[in-house]
């Protein structure tokens, strides 16, 4: 028995001291870095320079913006989730099942190829529906400009309310009716039950799902840089967008984009310390140990109108700006009109034969996201196990640096990266795919660790430990054992990251060198050299992938429930 | 043991796909030209030089020269070549001693408004910039550069950040050197708009977001082949702006580079040049007529005036210029 402890003990150390080490140096050594060269120049700590940067007004509106825009996107996202959550789980909405599918679409719409088709369909002089509005009422301005901190909310929100949707309607379902009932017989009516009693007991879902939202939004690139660099509206994320790519990348611009991260850090900080607040406080009031259905809302005449809201939703921020991606993409050259005449089949065949700049990022979007969800998954079943099921001293700097990647914007995990990785430790990934790749592992480690230790506490020690007693080694438990118990919590760990990864902008766009851009760039960059054409084609592209990987997704994880969320 | 395999496995796979394109001679061109034309002399090159693995990275001059300084500082760089329009950029390189010296059995050919007596560039191209404008908004096309001051153009003229794109900047600064800074004023009071880059403005003209830009020659030219609602116009004082080509100093592809620079210079390398729709810098290709393109020669003869070096000290000082002037 000592002697198996003493056994176990050995392997446990090695598995933490692994572990540890994965996570210093992909994730706490880069972030450790921005601070240090945010804070820190040749002579000491230096809080002057830092100061006077933030007062220069191009970096201080960056940092407005952003937060307007944050905010303007919480509000909206939280209004739109909260309503269709209602509509959908407290309501006799016809088709309810059906829509609450729909209304998790916009989830899987990369926001900046929706950003892309806003920009097609609302620029105020040629954007489609603008041009439609002035020929047909022969009006002199446009009937909407998108290129305006107003649409940048607008068309973020589209795609971040299912964030408060989720949360949200979840708890809906979840709510115990007796309450209302309580409510309702004591003679309360239903404005006073939805405001004394409904809206308290949501209260703590609501916040949770807008806190994501503002999370997200406040490092998002994509809508930004599409919808407001061309006017002179900068966030923060495009703001060290540009300071890096434009100012020449000299330590100067490198330390402002660290001095940017810093504030986006500990913003991000402030936004989850709330949210862990805000969970630990409404816990116990939402969730009940029964399965009743609460009592639904009769709509009686606004069943119908509500029904063909919910539905034109869809529609506008769905299906519309789908179609005009994938219609603008096969047009011979941007500005024609949608007409058959006007159409071809060749920019498809340019883009996936041709053209060795978008099958090159076809193909290392692909490669890159499969790597990335495969060791991700690997090392963070491994360190979860550590978390989760070892007893051993040190275990909480692993819970720490675990957390850490939830609250890091992608924004600064490239940064962090560009600092560990280019030259000065000795390594030099700079320019390879290597350094995309490590980015991956710690930007999407907290979704991996997330998935695993949800399936890891589900195994109860008592089995480990029996086949321990019958005198199994400890790998020999873990392979037979507790690796096939886990195995659906780390295929869903694989797609949670896969699916992201395959898309994602914010953080390759500071990372790509010549051979190695992303999908997400490559839409980006063609959208930018004023190849709005192929860029939609490529966009098209890049949305039948994903569809293809959501059904996938349904096949492999058929059954389980979704964890979507962070 | 079966995780570890695998995951073994995994690292194995993805050292082969990142190292999977090692073989024969490599080459990497930093340019700001575009696919229209790039792609083409790529795959002309390929025909000829089958054992050179020629690739290019094409963005504006700007972040070209950004990729260039952060790669520099990391100690690596990943480019073996420099080919776009922003000329004093390749004035201060050649002082930094970045470029390596090589005279192309070719460069006795080459006419241009601007040349490296030292020989460590040489214009590859001579891009002519006109006023690209939407021929559906517009009524009456515009002759010369005075008309953009009119109410046709009111609040629809766009220029490219010349931060960004190299051809703008030295459009700007001709114009600035030949008309002062008044005409940039006046623009502005017509209602002149700083757009992105060379490409984009003419893309926004082609959608009609803005009714007219001062557009690069061959960017228009690929639109309005592809049926675009666009014409391009060249004033009497020409906006004439030559590529200038380079080799890095200490690139292990010397001699995949030097190849490259003669294909370049070659009567068949500039022919696909001229075809693109740009200017060739050699006057023995033919020269196509369907866009108004004149031939180098008279639009040498026309050029605006420039001092390179002088432009080189004052290339901050007049973007920035520039920028709040259009902010």
């Amino acid at each position: 028995m000592i002697n198996s402890r003493l056994r176990r003990c050995g392997v446990a150390e090695v598995l933490l001291v692994l572990s540890i080490v994965i996570l210093v140096v992909v994730v706490a050594v880069p972030i450790l870095l921005i601070f240090g060269n945010a804070f820190i120049t040749d002579d000491g700590f230096n809080l002057k320079t830092v100061i006077q940067l933030l007062s220069q007004p191009d970096t201080y509106k960056a940092l407005k913006n952003s937060l307007v825009i944050a905010t303007g996107v919480t509000i909206l996202s939280t209004i739109i989730g909260v309503f269709f959550a209602w509509l959908v789980s407290r309501t006799d909405l016809p088709f309810k099942g059906t829509m609450k599918v729909l209304f998790l679409i916009p989830f899987m719409l990369p926001s900046f190829i929706g950003a892309l088709a806003w920009k097609i369909l609302l620029s105020p002089r040629s954007g489609y529906i603008n041009k439609l509005f002035t020929e047909l009422f022969g009006l002199e301005e446009p009937l909407f400009n998108i290129y305006t901190l107003t649409g940048i909310i607008v068309v973020e929100s589209m795609y971040l309310f299912p964030f408060v949707f989720i949360q949200v309607s979840g708890a809906m379902e979840r709510m115990d009716p007796t309450l209302e009932e309580a409510a309702r017989i004591s003679g309360a009516g239903l404005l006073t039950i939805t405001r004394r009693i409904t809206l308290p007991l949501m209260l703590p879902s609501i916040v949770a799902g807008a806190l994501l939202v503002a999370l997200y939004s406040l490092s998002h690139f994509g809508v930004p840089a599409i919808l407001g660099t061309e006017v002179g509206i900068y966030n923060i994320p495009t703001k060290i967008y540009e300071k890096i790519y434009q100012s020449a990348g000299s330590f100067e611009s490198i330390r402002t984009g660290t001095i940017l991260s810093s504030i986006l850090v500990s913003a991000a900080a402030v936004i989850l310390y709330l949210q862990s607040l805000v969970l630990k406080s409404g816990r116990f009031q939402v969730i009940s140990g029964k399965s009743m259905r609460p009592m639904l809302i009769k709509l009686r005449g606004l069943k119908i109108p509500l029904l063909i809201l919910s539905v034109v939703y869809i529609g506008i921020t769905v299906i519309l700006p789908t179609v005009t991606i994938i219609l603008v993409g096969t047009l011979k050259t941007y500005g024609l009109t949608i007409a058959p005449e006007n159409m071809t089949i060749n920019n498809l065949k340019y883009i996936l034969f041709d053209w060795d700049l978008t099958k090159d990022a076809i193909w290392n979007s692909f490669y890159l996201s499969l790597a990335a969800a495969f060791v991700t998954m690997l090392v963070g079943s491994l360190i979860s196990y550590v978390i989760v099921k070892m007893k051993v001293r040190g275990k909480f700097i692993l819970e720490f640096l675990g957390v850490l990647p939830f609250s890091i914007p992608g924004t600064v995990i490239a940064l962090g990266v560009i600092l560990m990785w280019s030259g000065r430790f000795g390594i030099n990934l700079y320019n390879t795919a290597w350094i995309i790749f490590v980015a991956y592992i710690a930007r999407y480690m907290a979704f991996s660790l997330k998935s695993n230790s949800a399936a890891l506490e589900q195994v109860h020690d008592s089995l480990e430990e029996a086949a321990r007693a019958c005198g199994a080694k400890h790998w020999q438990a873990l392979r037979d054992i507790v690796i096939p118990l886990i195995r659906p919590g780390m295929v869903a760990a694989f797609f949670l990251i896969f699916l992201p990864a395959l898309r994602e902008l914010t953080t390759s766009v500071l990372l790509y060198g010549p051979h190695t851009r992303t999908l997400g760039v490559a839409i980006y960059a063609l959208n930018e050299d004023g190849e709005t054409v192929y860029a939609a084609t490529l966009a098209t592209v890049a949305l039948v992938i994903i569809v293809l990987g959501q059904l996938l997704i349904k096949r492999v994880t058929r059954g389980k429930e979704e964890s979507l969320g962070a | 043991m079966k995780k570890g395999c695998v995951l073994f496995c995994s690292i194995l796979m993805f050292l082969c796909l990142t190292s999977a394109a090692y073989a024969e001679e490599k080459l990497m061109i930093y340019t700001s030209m575009k696919e229209s034309m790039m792609g083409k002399l790529r795959d002309a090159f390929k025909k000829k030089h089958p054992e050179v693995k020629m690739d290019y990275y094409s963005a504006g001059a700007g972040k070209l020269m950004a990729k260039i300084a952060t790669e520099r500082q990391s100690g690596k760089l990943a480019a073996d070549m420099l080919w776009h329009s922003e000329v004093p950029d390749f004035f201060q390189l050649k002082g930094q001693g970045l470029f390596e010296k090589y005279v192309s059995p070719e460069a006795k050919y080459v006419k241009s408004t601007v040349t490296d007596p030292d020989g460590y560039f040489i214009p590859a191209r001579l891009g002519t910039l006109g006023i690209v404008y939407n021929t559906k908004k517009v009524k009456t096309p515009p002759k010369g550069w005075n008309d953009l001051t009119s109410p046709e153009f009111k609040n629809a003229f766009g220029i490219a950040n010349p931060s960004l794109s190299g051809t703008s900047f030295m459009s700007i600064a001709m114009l600035v050197n030949t008309f002062g800074w008044e005409y940039i004023q006046k623009l502005k009071n017509n209602g002149a708009k700083m757009g992105h880059g060379s490409g984009q403005v003419v893309d926004d003209t082609a959608s009609g977001d803005y009714k007219g830009s001062i557009g690069v020659d061959y960017i228009a030219e690929d639109k309005i082949r592809k049926g675009a609602n666009l014409a391009i116009v060249f004033p009497r004082e020409m906006l004439v702006i030559p590529s200038p080509v380079a080799i890095f100093k200490g690139t292990p592809n010397l001699n995949a580079a030097r190849k490259f620079v003669d294909f370049l210079l070659s009567k068949e390398g500039q022919t696909i040049v001229a075809a693109s729709g740009t200017l060739p810098i050699r006057s023995d290709v033919p020269i196509p007529k369907d866009i108004g393109l004149m031939s180098p020669a008279d639009a040498v003869k026309q050029a605006m005036k420039l001092d390179y070096l002088k432009t080189m000290k004052e290339k901050e000082s007049i973007t920035r210029k520039f920028e709040s002037m259009m902010r």
